[in-house]
């Protein structure tokens, strides 16, 4: 592999999404650990855009960064005992540590290295120059012979799951 | 441009790092972080695919798409079941809920 | 886009979702016009309205498929909405379940305290049990995903909806946990599939799986496919993603802990069905491993384990409701018995289909009659239930119905359920799995039993304060007691001959 300017950016936007993902989850502080996760979301919409995928990286920034994690933020403000715990981790989080250590192993060495990994016949597939274009996704999403009904069906999920938190979490009648 | 390799290893990566804050926090709202990123790994693998594998069939993106809407809906619901939680136990240690043997 | 796309002839697979969608919209608007003092009857709109819609996939059923064609026409017959369900007896008959189980759960909640009179609550059944009609069709990843979070994330809801009761917000937030995490696990399962194949449909998958180009090498199919049954294991509640099910159970408001033990599961199970074995097929080979052998044998141990777990652990149980989440996790593994008997074919899946449908009708018949105990005594101990013979004959009566089929004893359903899951992992080589079960069942009787004893021999102080029942818990009881005993008898045979004849369409 060389070194362009693709595979140097590459490398920054991993770094950003594991080092804010490591963050997130060794925080001691619940609001730093949001903040670390709003890090790691944006380095996972960099990859997008390097992935040729700009709406999906705007739908990263407006609802991940711009919805969940401040609803998050909103949620560690609301139930503020906890921002200054003592202790974060559970009394398994060793065996947690090797349990997800190995699980990373095992997703590496059997699944991703054996299919696409350097070797394979996979490794050289390189990207087309031409690729579809968000009007292209748009389309899949409303075509009959495509994506029209669990587009839908999202539509129900998410009203449902309004409706339902507004009811769970409000505070009398 | 990077192998597709590169991408679904930091796709594995980053699953791993929030399956790891699910195991180990304590907190609910942590563990709801944690499953976050655990989201969007699968996300880099989608898009990653469908880049590389089929750039002309929009499967990979609508599917990453509906992944976006689920992770809102389930946070929604997640947070408003942890502030419900907040106000009966005035705690949301995971471990200290245990009005029901956990 | 090559052929044109006619919503007419895609309207027909649909038409239950559709029904309810607008049934969603009605008791929504009810909850906004009615004043307080009639808001009852949105829980009787609710029920009646999913009752008449569990017509619906009778009505509109699936196209018949001319006899002697191969697989790829078959399903281009029957798949619908550009591949993402296909309208086949499977779902036919899987959906009239889901859709019983929410009229049924609806009309079961209608004097609960804190539930009984909000319109949001229905709307909440309304749109999961529309996400377990959809997963009975699913023929897509895309859309397999859709509906399995358009039924979970309502009942996470739905679990936690008692605000002011602490148990039921510690139900809600141990359901959402475990449930979100396996999901993504399940999830990431499904990203590989995608990624070995390009494909999202699951009747495309299994082709691309075998072709030369993908590789020799079963691990990477064998760890997707690991990934994938641990979401669907934590939905059946199989040992060991089991953990979840007394604690939900046992806190959520009891009309939610009956809705998730039938419509939930029944759904998860006609959607591991159709995805084994359309993604990993009889005579699917890859490397020299037999991808097939390998989940029929999981799904064999699976059974095992999940059998005698639920029902040692069920011995030892005070509260009626954590007996009852034992139990489901039991029940669950027998019906893993008949997915473990896929050897057998149409057998298997017909035997698969009438005991998840028997066991629609006996559980919510249990939770029925736990639902108007708690709700006039407020305990749920079994210790509690004595005397239940003599303040209300009616209530210990039908429970003791339930009691047995779940016990598998005859004239109730439950005999017959069992025993078209037995001869089928007989017909399959897996008599020792049989056996295993009979043993399982004959321990099982003893807890059932202790119940019955309790409502029938046992004396208490409180025998002369009889329990109300209002007219809906009337017809709830009487209609499920009836179909227990129907399926139990006469109706047994013929149920499970016209499944066995039209299982056929779901092996190309």
């Amino acid at each position: 592999m060389e070194f362009n300017i693709h595979s140097i950016v590459f490398l920054i936007f991993s770094v950003i999404t594991l080092g804010g993902g490591l963050g997130t989850v060794t925080s001691r502080n619940l609001i730093h650990g949001a903040v670390y996760l709003i890090v790691s979301l944006f380095g996972v919409a960099g990859l997008f855009i390097l992935l040729s995928a700009p709406f999906l990286a705007a739908i990263q920034v407006l609802v991940y960064i711009g919805a969940i994690a401040i609803l998050i933020i909103f949620a560690v403000m609301l139930t503020r005992s906890m921002t200054r715990m003592t202790e974060i981790y559970n009394r398994q989080w060793s065996l947690s540590l090797v349990v997800s250590a190995l699980l990373f192993v095992l997703l590496l060495v059997g699944i991703i290295l054996p299919v696409w990994g350097p070797g394979t016949a996979n490794a050289a597939l390189q990207p087309s120059e031409l690729v579809a274009t968000t009007v292209d996704l748009g389309v899949a999403f409303v075509d009959g012979n495509q994506f029209v009904l669990p587009f839908e069906v999202a539509s129900l999920l998410l009203t449902a799951a309004m409706i339902g938190a507004i009811v769970i979490a409000r505070d009398r009648d | 441009m990077v192998p597709l390799w590169m991408y679904l290893f930091v796709a594995a990566a980053l699953f791993c790092i929030g399956a790891y804050g699910v195991f180990a926090r304590r907190n609910a709202v942590a563990i709801l972080m944690g499953i976050e990123l655990m989201l969007n790994a699968v996300n880099i693998n989608l898009v990653a695919f469908w880049r590389y594998q089929t750039p002309f069939v929009m499967s990979g993106q609508v599917f990453a798409a509906f992944v976006f809407v689920v992770a809102a809906a389930e946070a929604a619901v997640g947070l408003a079941i942890i502030i419900s939680i907040y106000r009966n136990r005035r705690s949301v240690i995971v471990e200290d809920v245990d009005l029901l043997k956990w | 886009m090559g052929n044109e796309f006619d919503f007419l002839t895609h309207l027909p697979a649909i038409m239950p979702e559709i029904g309810l969608a607008i049934l969603a919209i009605v008791v929504l608007g009810l909850d906004l016009f009615l004043p307080e003092s009639r808001r009852r009857s949105i829980a009787l709109v609710a029920g009646i309205g999913l009752a008449a819609l569990a017509l619906t996939p009778l009505l509109w059923g699936p196209p018949a498929v001319p006899t002697g064609i191969g697989p790829e026409e078959q399903n281009q017959v029957l798949l619908f909405w550009g591949g993402m369900v296909r309208h086949d007896v499977l779902a036919q008959v899987f959906k009239v379940m889901v859709l019983l189980a929410g009229a049924f759960t609806s009309l079961m909640s209608i004097d609960v305290n804190g539930i009984g009179r909000k319109g949001e609550f229905y709307l909440t059944i309304i749109v999961a049990t529309l996400g377990a009609s959809l997963m009975s069709a699913a023929a897509d990843l895309i859309m397999i995903f859709v509906a399995l979070e358009t039924t979970t994330i309502p009942l996470y809801i739905l679990a936690g909806f008692k605000r002011n009761d602490g148990r039921s917000a510690e139900s809600g937030m141990k359901y959402f946990l475990f449930g979100s995490f396996m999901s993504a696990v399940m999830l990431y399962g499904l990203s590989l599939l995608y990624g070995f194949t390009g494909q999202t449909n699951i009747y495309a998958l299994a082709d691309f799986l075998t072709s030369p180009a993908f590789g020799e090498n079963p691990v990477p199919v064998l760890g997707a496919m690991v990934l994938i049954l641990v979401g669907f294991g934590f939905k059946i509640s199989a040992v060991p993603f089991h953990f979840w099910t007394p604690d939900v159970y046992e806190g959520a408001p009891t009309p939610v802990t009956a809705y998730v033990s039938v419509a939930s599961k029944a759904a998860s199970f006609a959607l591991l069905l159709r995805f084994l074995v359309a993604v990993f097929p009889a005579d699917m080979m890859i490397g020299g491993a037999e991808i097939h052998g390998f989940w029929v044998q999981l799904a064999a141990v699976t059974a095992v384990i999940t059998m005698t777990l639920g029902n040692v652990v069920a011995l030892a149980q005070r509260n009626i409701k954590r007996l009852l989440a034992y139990s489901s996790i039991a029940q669950a593994g027998y019906t893993l018995i008949g997915l473990a008997a896929i050897g057998a074919q149409e057998q298997s899946v017909a035997a698969v289909a009438f005991y998840m449908f028997m066991y629609t009708f006996t559980n919510l018949l249990a939770f029925a009659v736990v639902v108007l105990f708690s709700e006039a005594t407020g305990s749920e101990t079994i210790a509690d239930l004595a005397g239940l013979s003599r303040r209300s004959p009616w209530l210990a009566l039908t429970m003791t119905i339930a009691l047995l089929s779940l016990g598998g004893v005859p004239p109730a359903a439950g005999f017959f359920g069992k025993f078209f899951l037995f001869q089928a992992a007989v017909a399959a080589d897996l008599t020792w799995l049989a056996i295993y079960g009979v043993l399982m069942s004959i321990i099982a009787l003893y807890y059932y039993l202790v119940v019955v004893k309790v409502m029938y021999v046992d004396r208490s102080e409180d025998e002369s304060k009889p329990i109300p029942m209002s007219r809906p818990y009337a017809w709830v009881l009487g209609v499920t007691s009836i179909a227990v005993l129907i399926l139990g008898t006469v109706g047994a045979q013929v149920v499970f001959d016209w499944a066995l004849a039209n299982a056929s369409t779901l092996f190309a």
